[in-house]
């Protein structure tokens, strides 16, 4: 089927529809809200066969997923943002019920202050839940990762649920070429759900999700699921290959563009990761030997394809598109924990801190961000973790909050004024 | 629908389905009235649990179900139950399920997340007329974390969270009501110490579809402070002075089930409870006693 | 690659331009990427759309910073700084503005160097804001001036593009269309693509140290009051309630009652329209029981502000300039 022009949203819906999933409980949050819109008309005129259920808020929508998952049905579900975290009590719940479904996250930052656009902290709140995550780069990559995360969700060494991100915004409202692949051949990679033990019924009485007493059989049943989830990354390998050869796709599990040669690497995760694939490409028109690692696969951990596609570099400049407030970014310092004293490990690793919020990156930013890691690597010594964020939006802040009439200078009577002088260098560095 | 069966003591069932070795309190009121329910729902069943006292009920490796169980968490037992009914409904029509394989899927919460997290999940759920039945155990308090004041707590009573020399200030909240409002299929009142209204009740919600919501008053040993032997016995006084109105609601009226014409004294009641013990000692304290029983007197004039 | 910016009010069918756009350049062979951008939706609010074609792969994403190709459906947008209409223009740029006014006068006004191209009008409108299909109009123009887009891909763009309206719609956006089409024939293809950032040589980002700052102002907190008055929601406004003073009963409350956005001040006894912010919704129109109130066109009426000034900055930007 020649591609046709989809958003982030409708390759997800495509992708759930082409998985011929059963049912799909629902609850609307902006930027996810066209998903469930569009699978809903398509169950409402019988395009799609399925039931859709309507709950009234995530936690619901989640338990009400991972129920009918583990009643043997195969569910399909989407959020973004405050709706994952609202439902985030569901989501460690559910993992722990071994129940395999598919949520599509719509990345949105996370309040307070509110915002619609994207960034990662949404998602990366789940990442210890024992949902496996997909990461997107793409509308393709969207609809491939769902069917791909079925595939893992459902695969009897792993049996969890799979989380399949997409930025708002970015990839969920703008549309690119998308080939939908036929339903036949779809049914080839993912037949129906065979949902073997996984049931309620009356000839098979279970008790599933059952209280433990103390911490050894807890230690068990939380391990076993971090075991199955480690499968993933084998598992994930297999049916990639699958895909690739039925599709045409390559789906690796770290996508590494033009690394091969490459001095240095941009290491980063969704859609704004095909921004520093344009930032490569015209890097090395420039003559910079450049690449960029681009884990699909962050939950399991690929710790050894990382490792493989970074060794024997001189630099790796991690942009993180989330913050951990007190710590700085979550890529960077999972990297680094899965780096140490690995042999090959780059011995220097930049950290910046962009995107938040869908604030933009540049192509002079990311060109600088590597001329400030050649910097570090001939200099031995590597900067402090940087936000990206300029003199210029500084100032804009500043005329907000002039319209706001926080009053710099009267907020603090008696402790002077309460910018810290030391601290407070609003020009350029370097 | 089937035809009532149930119509005097001697037809309720003399085994039991429930199994015992559960670790529910000695003479938990709340148990007493949930194997009673089991014995007439029997064991085509799926409880959906919300988090209380009853999350205990199955500990690994235990469980005293015969029928299926799920544990979800406190607010969301009624959305599990959303999903297990779709699923199963889904597996019918596709026929991945024989229809004899069938289970009716039950809630089982207790009255804080009934009352407080869970009241969102189970409004929708009637919104959606879910078709499940809803058991609400009623012992007036969060009791599985030492019984702290919930909105089910009564007026005056001496929780963990309300100790003070007047007990809970706030007035228990007609859940009943609440849950009427919304149009369900059905709604009751039950208790463990009136087996044979219970019963009735259970069987008639059984054969109906729709939404189908019952609430257990529990007594509660641990949490009212007092000897496990008179569990039955406070049950009774409950529905004897008038606190405990044994009630449903079907086709949008409200019936009594059982008007204590000759209503005994809320003091008999309170008396034999540790959490009404500052009511009458060291010095009685008859205001607070004598509102209880207004409440109570005006309830029931309404009614009569 | 081919980098064009829409920008427009809510429900001027902006979002339906670009992917007109989009799908004719797609079905032209070139690889597409268009996307919407609005904050929270609303009617009469700005908001853009961005089209991207190449004939490689698409690898940026987001709003366009460079643009090849302007289209600026409401001409007063130009005017509304946070609308960001001009952003990113520069010698290559075509803009492209639906306006009554003369290119010569928008570049003198705006002290631009792009080149600046009128929408033709193919039907007589008082005001351009209601110029029928215009987000077909805009698509049919622009299709025009990008050069590689045929009539029969615009049509059956169109045709794709609103399927779910029905014929009639289809058929009188697509006459919109090529009307626009026909009428830029001597503008064919005077859209280039742009090139990509250089990486030798770039501008260095003026990246700074964020300041620590006290968390009474480092909160998202406003203490200023009412202060949303700087918002000139007037802008959004196409009818223009006019009041006649003659006809008014001076009943004192019922236009001002129900006006949702208190823009209808009594003082003495009489009613006074703050065209400010006035958003032109005309409920005040249908509940004066005299029929005092009158709507009129918002283009007519600035005409009018012209000969005659009246209540109302007619040049006032959206958020004032602080």
């Amino acid at each position: 089927m020649p591609p046709k022009l989809l958003t982030g949203n409708a390759a997800a819906a495509w992708g759930a529809r082409l998985a011929a999933v059963d049912y799909v409980p629902a609850f609307p949050i902006t930027p996810q809200t066209e998903i469930i819109e569009i699978l809903g008309a398509w169950l409402d005129s019988g395009e799609m066969p399925g039931r859709m259920v309507t709950l009234e808020s995530e936690h619901s929508m989640i338990t009400a997923a991972g129920a009918a998952a583990a009643t043997g049905v195969r569910v399909f579900s989407a959020t973004s943002s405050q709706g994952l975290l609202y439902a985030m009590e569901m989501l460690y719940t559910v993992a722990g019920w071994r129940a395999p479904f598919v949520l599509v996250n719509v990345s949105r930052g996370l309040s307070a202050p509110i915002t619609l656009e994207a960034d990662h902290n949404d998602v990366l709140a789940a990442r210890d839940s024992g949902f496996l995550q997909l990461h997107c780069a793409d509308c393709q990559e969207v609809l491939d990762s769902v069917l791909l995360a079925y595939r893992l969700a459902e695969d009897p060494l792993i049996r969890l649920p799979v989380l399949v991100n997409l930025d708002g915004f970015y990839l969920s409202f703008t549309r690119e070429p998308v080939s939908l692949p036929e339903a036949e051949a779809v049914r080839g990679f993912l037949p129906p759900f065979d949902p073997r033990d996984i049931r309620f019924a009356a000839n098979a009485p279970a008790s599933q999700a059952v209280a433990v007493l103390g911490g050894g059989p807890y230690s068990y049943f939380r391990y076993e699921a971090h075991l199955a989830a480690l499968n993933g990354v084998a598992v994930y390998e297999r049916v990639a290959a699958e895909f690739n050869t039925l599709f045409g796709r390559q789906r690796d599990a770290v996508e590494c563009y033009k690394t091969i040669d490459a001095e240095i690497v941009f290491y980063m995760i969704g859609s704004f990761s095909t921004k520093a694939r344009e930032a490569v490409d015209r890097l090395r028109d420039a003559g910079q030997k450049v690449g960029l690692v681009r884990p699909r696969l962050l939950r399991p951990f690929p710790a050894g394809h990382v490792l493989t596609a970074v060794a024997g570099k001189q630099g790796i400049i991690v942009i993180d598109q989330n913050l951990s407030i007190g710590l700085g970014g979550i890529l960077y310092t999972e990297l680094l924990a899965s780096l140490y004293d690995k042999p090959g490990a780059p011995p220097v690793v930049t950290s910046f801190i962009g995107g938040l919020g869908g604030r933009d990156i540049s192509p002079q930013e990311f060109y600088h961000m590597l001329t400030i890691t050649r910097q570090a690597i001939a200099s031995g010594s590597v900067p402090p973790p940087r936000l990206l964020y300029t003199a210029g939006e500084l100032r804009e802040i500043r005329k907000l909050q002039a319209i706001a009439q926080v009053e710099r200078e009267e907020t603090a009577p008696g402790q002077g004024p309460i910018r810290d002088s030391n601290t407070a260098q609003e020009t350029p560095r370097e | 629908m089937s035809e009532q069966r149930i119509n005097r003591m001697k037809d309720l069932p003399s085994t039991h389905l429930l199994g015992t070795g559960t670790p529910m309190c000695s003479g938990c009121g709340g148990l007493e009235a949930l194997h009673q329910i089991y014995d007439v729902l029997g064991e085509k069943t799926v409880f959906v649990n919300a988090a209380g006292c009853m999350t205990l009920l199955s500990v690994y490796p235990f469980t005293p179900f015969r029928g299926s169980w799920l544990y979800t968490a406190m607010a969301s037992a009624p959305a599990g139950a959303q999903g297990v009914r779709d699923a199963l409904d889904i597996l019918l029509q596709q026929g991945r399920l024989r229809p004899e394989e069938d289970l009716d899927v039950v809630v089982l919460t207790g009255d804080g997340s009934a009352n407080g997290m869970g009241l969102s999940a189970t409004s929708a759920a009637m919104d959606r007329n879910l078709d499940f039945l809803y058991i609400c155990y009623d012992n007036e308090g969060y009791g599985n974390t030492g019984q702290q004041s919930s909105s089910a707590t009564p007026h005056a009573a001496i929780t963990s969270t309300s100790g003070g020399s007047c007990g809970y200030p706030g007035y228990k909240k007609d859940l009943f009501s609440i849950w009427a409002a919304h149009g369900p299929a059905y709604v009751a009142t039950v208790i463990g110490s009136e087996p044979l209204d219970l019963a009735r009740k259970i069987e008639k919600a059984r054969d109906l579809q729709g939404s189908r919501m019952i609430i257990a008053l529990a007594p509660c040993p641990t949490g009212w402070g007092y000897d496990p032997k008179d569990s039955v016995e406070i049950g009774r006084l409950a529905v004897k002075t008038g606190i405990w109105p044994l009630k449903e609601y079907i086709d949008g009226q409200v019936v009594h089930t059982r008007i204590p014409h000759e209503r005994a004294h809320v003091e008999d009641y309170l008396r034999l409870q540790g959490r009404f013990a500052h009511l009458f000692t060291p010095q009685a304290d008859p205001a607070i006693v004598a509102d209880i029983q207004a409440r109570v007197d005006s309830y029931w004039d309404k009614v009569v | 690659m081919f980098r064009i910016r829409i920008h427009g009010r809510g429900g001027q069918g902006i979002k339906m331009a670009s992917r007109v756009l989009g799908t004719a350049l797609f079905q032209a062979g070139y690889t597409v990427q268009d996307a919407p951008k609005y904050g929270a939706e609303r009617r009469g609010a700005p908001i853009f759309s961005s089209v991207r074609a190449a004939r490689e792969t698409i690898n940026e994403r987001g709003t366009i910073y460079r643009p090849d190709l302007v289209v600026v459906a409401d001409d007063t947008l130009l005017a509304v700084p946070a609308a960001g209409t001009l952003l990113g223009i520069d010698g290559h740029t075509v803009v492209l503005v639906n306006s009554h006014e003369p290119a010569d006068t928008w570049c003198h006004r705006l002290n631009i160097t792009a080149r600046l191209l009128i929408l033709p009008a193919c039907t007589e409108v008082e005001d351009r804001a209601d110029l029928p299909h215009i987000g077909a109009t805009c698509a049919g123009a622009a299709a025009r001036l990008l050069g590689v887009i045929a009539r029969a891909g615009l049509l059956e763009a169109i045709a794709g593009e609103l399927a779910d309206l029905g014929p009639d719609i289809v058929a009188e956006n697509q006459a919109s269309a090529l009307a626009a089409f026909d009428a830029m024939a001597d503008w064919q293809g005077a859209v280039t693509e742009g090139i990509a950032v250089a990486a030798d040589n770039y501008v260095v980002p003026d990246w700074i140290e964020l300041p620590f700052d006290d968390a009474r102002m480092a909160a998202p907190d406003i203490r200023a009051c009412a202060n949303s008055v700087e918002v000139r929601t007037g802008l959004w406004r196409t009818m223009r309630p006019i009041i006649d003073y003659d006809l008014c009963k001076r009943c004192w409350w019922v236009c001002s009652t129900f006006c949702p956005d208190s823009a209808i001040a009594v003082a003495e006894d009489i009613p006074v329209i703050d065209y400010d912010h006035c958003k032109g919704c005309m409920v005040c129109v249908g509940v004066c029981p005299p029929h005092a109130i009158e709507g009129v066109p918002e283009y007519l009426a600035q005409q009018q502000d012209k000969l005659q000034p009246a209540p109302g900055d007619a040049n006032a930007t959206e958020t004032a300039d602080r």
